[in-house]
């Protein structure tokens, strides 16, 4: 089972594909449960804090807007840990975590630049599209070691 | 949440099939635990509970039709004040926006996992590119001469 | 204050949660009486927002930010006050900021006042627009006031000087101008050198005014109709003496120990910085210099007009090491003039880079301020900026002036 990296990082459709064959997606959502049960830490909504963007300088310089920063002290812990990589590359309509184009933009980047396997694709926009993008996607997951740890 | 807590956690089911209703998939989570709660939505079920039995329920329920039925994890416990509309003064879920596009497109991908799993072959799709410029100057040629 | 003074501010925000703030955001509401609201938007309006604001842009945030105005704009969110945030920085985000506000106060006259913050934002820095924010709508009628009228007198307790005025009719009829000593002697003094100059009785007074740090003392003392911070009340009071009521219009104020930099429109604040981290960049910078120079701060400025700043090197902004740039200077034999030059570009200089940068600089650009008296500083802004500065006469009394006209809505009640 490797740990695959997906952006959009709080996609349902790469998330679900992911674990439909047999893979851990790293995605957003796990990395907000965690962010926000954290105990003893009360700063809503997010339980970010000033000093998240802090952490966020290892991903980026402090030159860099402080809410790029911070939300790369979330999602750049899901690159480090990542082994594999889908990038679907033209969500538009995504806020919040996905909410920055900066950010967008290093994270693509640092996931690329990661010597790890990587598919980067378009959301589909007819059947014919679809087919092809589950295709490839399911199939480069198959392509991807199902043992643990093995990556 | 103390330390000791199970590890409570939260899964959006997203139906989009023509056999299963989400009422059909809500009933089968009522009746199956009831250490989990569930909250129904526009666009899916959420599902909240410790992970081992949210994850036992899941996957009964995706069984049901198992390439129509989508799941993603959620950060936040259904109603947490903290991302609630209603308590932070008005303003979707971050990621609403994005889940509702998402879920347009489940019907297709869904075709496509039925089709993936009965070895349909691939057909090749074609992508148009930008107009060659040769043609573009007969398009201009031919309109001129009109 | 009562619940019923509460009032709803549009949060219009990129970044803010993610620069860890936003719990210092709602503090700042909360202690202005104030509650945070995300206006509602239908998801359609995504698809069209760019092409109605003609800006096209790449972060999904900014533009449910542009959505979020329309929604206020429009009505269909109704709230008092919009509060517009996106990280320092960031340029996209500047640009979609200003687009925000110019729309706002295109369509609808809900106030809006913009921020740029990194982590180091506290709720106490917030607070002061918070609260600009909420007088802005708590007190729009007054602010609305574009004449004085009555007997009313204006008192500004700043960090160095004390500043009275009594108008009437929309003139100045007596000023007074003292150090500031102990907060109420010295408003006493100023205020009888103006009593004296217009001849009018103490009692005579139909309503007092007070700004600047010992606002809330003197306030008490003088019994004031209104207490005013001095963000909104130099907007309105530099715009008054200008004669600029109308339209955009940016504020520059250098104090004795701080400065503001205020962009307005029609007279009211959107956006402002508030120095005061460093004294190279206020008056009493000049007043070292002038020490130096053996000249009294009053002459300080005819001496710059006549000097090059280019032939002073200075190596520091700092009122220690900038200073003994200067006196290098001097020893190495530069002329007096050209050092005056040099401090008033110095001080020009650091309030450019350290505010006039967070702020929309549109013209005019109206200085104020005791120091905006000093020849010299006015010239090096104009020259920095490229564009000509606007001195109105009685600018050094901008907060009392400010005071004793928006103090002039009480007159009758």
């Amino acid at each position: 089972m490797a740990k695959v990296f997906i952006y959009p990082t709080n996609s349902l459709i790469l998330s679900d594909l992911v674990e439909r064959f047999g893979h851990k997606p790293l995605a957003m959502m796990g990395k907000v449960r965690e962010k926000i049960t954290t105990v003893g830490i009360d700063s809503p909504p997010l339980n970010i804090t000033p000093e998240d963007p802090k952490l966020g300088l290892k991903y980026a310089a402090v030159e860099v807007p402080a809410g790029v920063r911070g939300r790369m002290s979330l999602v750049g812990p899901l690159i480090d840990e990542a082994e594999a990589a889908i990038i679907v590359g033209d969500a538009e309509i995504s806020f919040g975590c996905m909410g920055c184009a900066r950010t967008n933009e290093l994270t693509k980047y640092l996931a690329r630049k990661k010597n790890i396997p990587i598919i980067e694709l378009v959301y589909p926009k007819s059947e014919e599209e679809g087919r092809e993008f589950v295709y490839s996607i399911a199939e480069f997951l198959k392509s991807l070691p199902m043992e643990e740890g093995s990556a | 949440m103390s330390d000791n807590a199970p590890n409570i956690i939260t899964k959006i089911v997203v139906i989009a099939s023509d056999s299963i209703l989400p009422i059909d998939a809500a009933m089968a989570i009522y009746e199956s635990e009831n250490e989990i709660t569930i909250k129904e939505t526009c666009y899916g079920t959420m599902v909240s509970g410790p992970s081992d039995v949210v994850n036992r329920v899941v996957k009964k329920v995706v069984s049901m039709d198992v390439n129509h039925i989508f799941v993603k994890e959620r950060g936040f416990l259904p109603g947490d004040d903290r991302r609630c509309r209603a308590g932070r003064g008005g303003g979707p879920r971050p990621g609403f926006h994005f889940l509702r596009e998402e879920v347009k497109m489940l019907p297709v991908i869904g075709k496509a996992l039925d089709d993936y799993e009965k070895h349909v072959p691939l057909e090749k799709v074609t992508h148009p590119g930008k107009l060659e410029v040769s043609q573009l100057k007969r398009i201009i040629e031919s309109e001129l001469a009109r | 204050m009562s619940q019923d003074d509460r009032v709803n501010i549009a949060l219009l925000s990129c970044g803010s949660e993610y620069a860890g703030i936003q719990a210092e955001l709602e503090s700042a509401a909360e202690m202005v009486n104030a509650r945070l609201v995300y206006p509602e938007i239908d998801v359609a309006i995504l698809d069209t927002i760019e092409m109605d604001f003609g800006l096209q842009i790449t972060s999904p945030d900014l533009k449910l930010m542009m959505a979020r105005t329309k929604a206020v704009a429009e009505g269909t969110a109704r709230v008092d006050g919009v509060f517009v945030a996106s990280c320092f920085r960031c340029a996209e985000a500047a640009i979609v900021r200003n687009e925000v506000r110019r729309y706002i106060h295109k369509y609808s006259d809900v106030p809006v006042i913009s921020y740029s913050f990194t982590e180091r934002t506290t709720a106490g820095t917030l607070l002061t627009r918070m609260e600009a924010l909420t007088t802005i709508v708590r007190r729009k009628h007054l602010l609305a006031r574009e004449h004085q009228t009555g007997l009313t007198a204006g008192i500004d307790s700043g960090s160095t000087t004390t500043k009275a005025v009594i108008m009437r009719d929309d003139k100045i009829i007596g000023c007074g101008w003292v150090p500031t000593i102990r907060v109420i002697d010295s408003a006493e003094k100023a205020f009888e050198q103006a009593l004296q100059e217009s001849g009018v009785k103490r009692d005579e007074i139909q309503a007092f005014g007070t700004t600047g740090y010992g606002r809330f003392l003197i306030g008490d003392h003088f019994k004031a109709k209104l207490v005013q911070e001095e963000i909104t009340v130099n907007s309105k009071g530099a715009v008054y003496l200008a004669n600029k009521q109308k339209g955009s219009a940016t504020v520059i104020d250098i104090g004795g120990m701080d400065n503001k930099a205020i962009s307005v429109e029609d007279g009211i604040p959107g956006m402002f910085t508030m120095g005061g981290i460093c004294a190279g960049a206020s008056g009493r910078f000049l007043e070292m210099a002038a020490k130096r120079l053996g000249v009294d701060i009053t002459e300080l400025g005819d001496l710059a007009i006549k000097g090059m700043q280019k032939k002073v090197e200075m190596n520091s902004y700092c009122i220690v090491f900038g200073i003994q740039s200067l006196v290098n200077s001097l020893a190495k034999g530069s002329t007096p003039e050209d050092v005056a030059a040099a401090a008033c570009h110095s001080v020009v200089e650091q309030i450019f880079e350290q505010q006039l940068q967070e702020v929309d600089v549109k013209e005019p650009v109206i200085l104020v301020g005791g120091s905006s008296l000093i020849e010299g500083v006015p010239k090096a802004l104009g020259e920095l900026l490229k564009i000509d500065i606007l001195v109105p006469l009685n600018s050094q009394f901008i907060g009392a002036v400010g005071a004793a006209l928006l103090a002039s809505g009480y007159v009758g009640e």
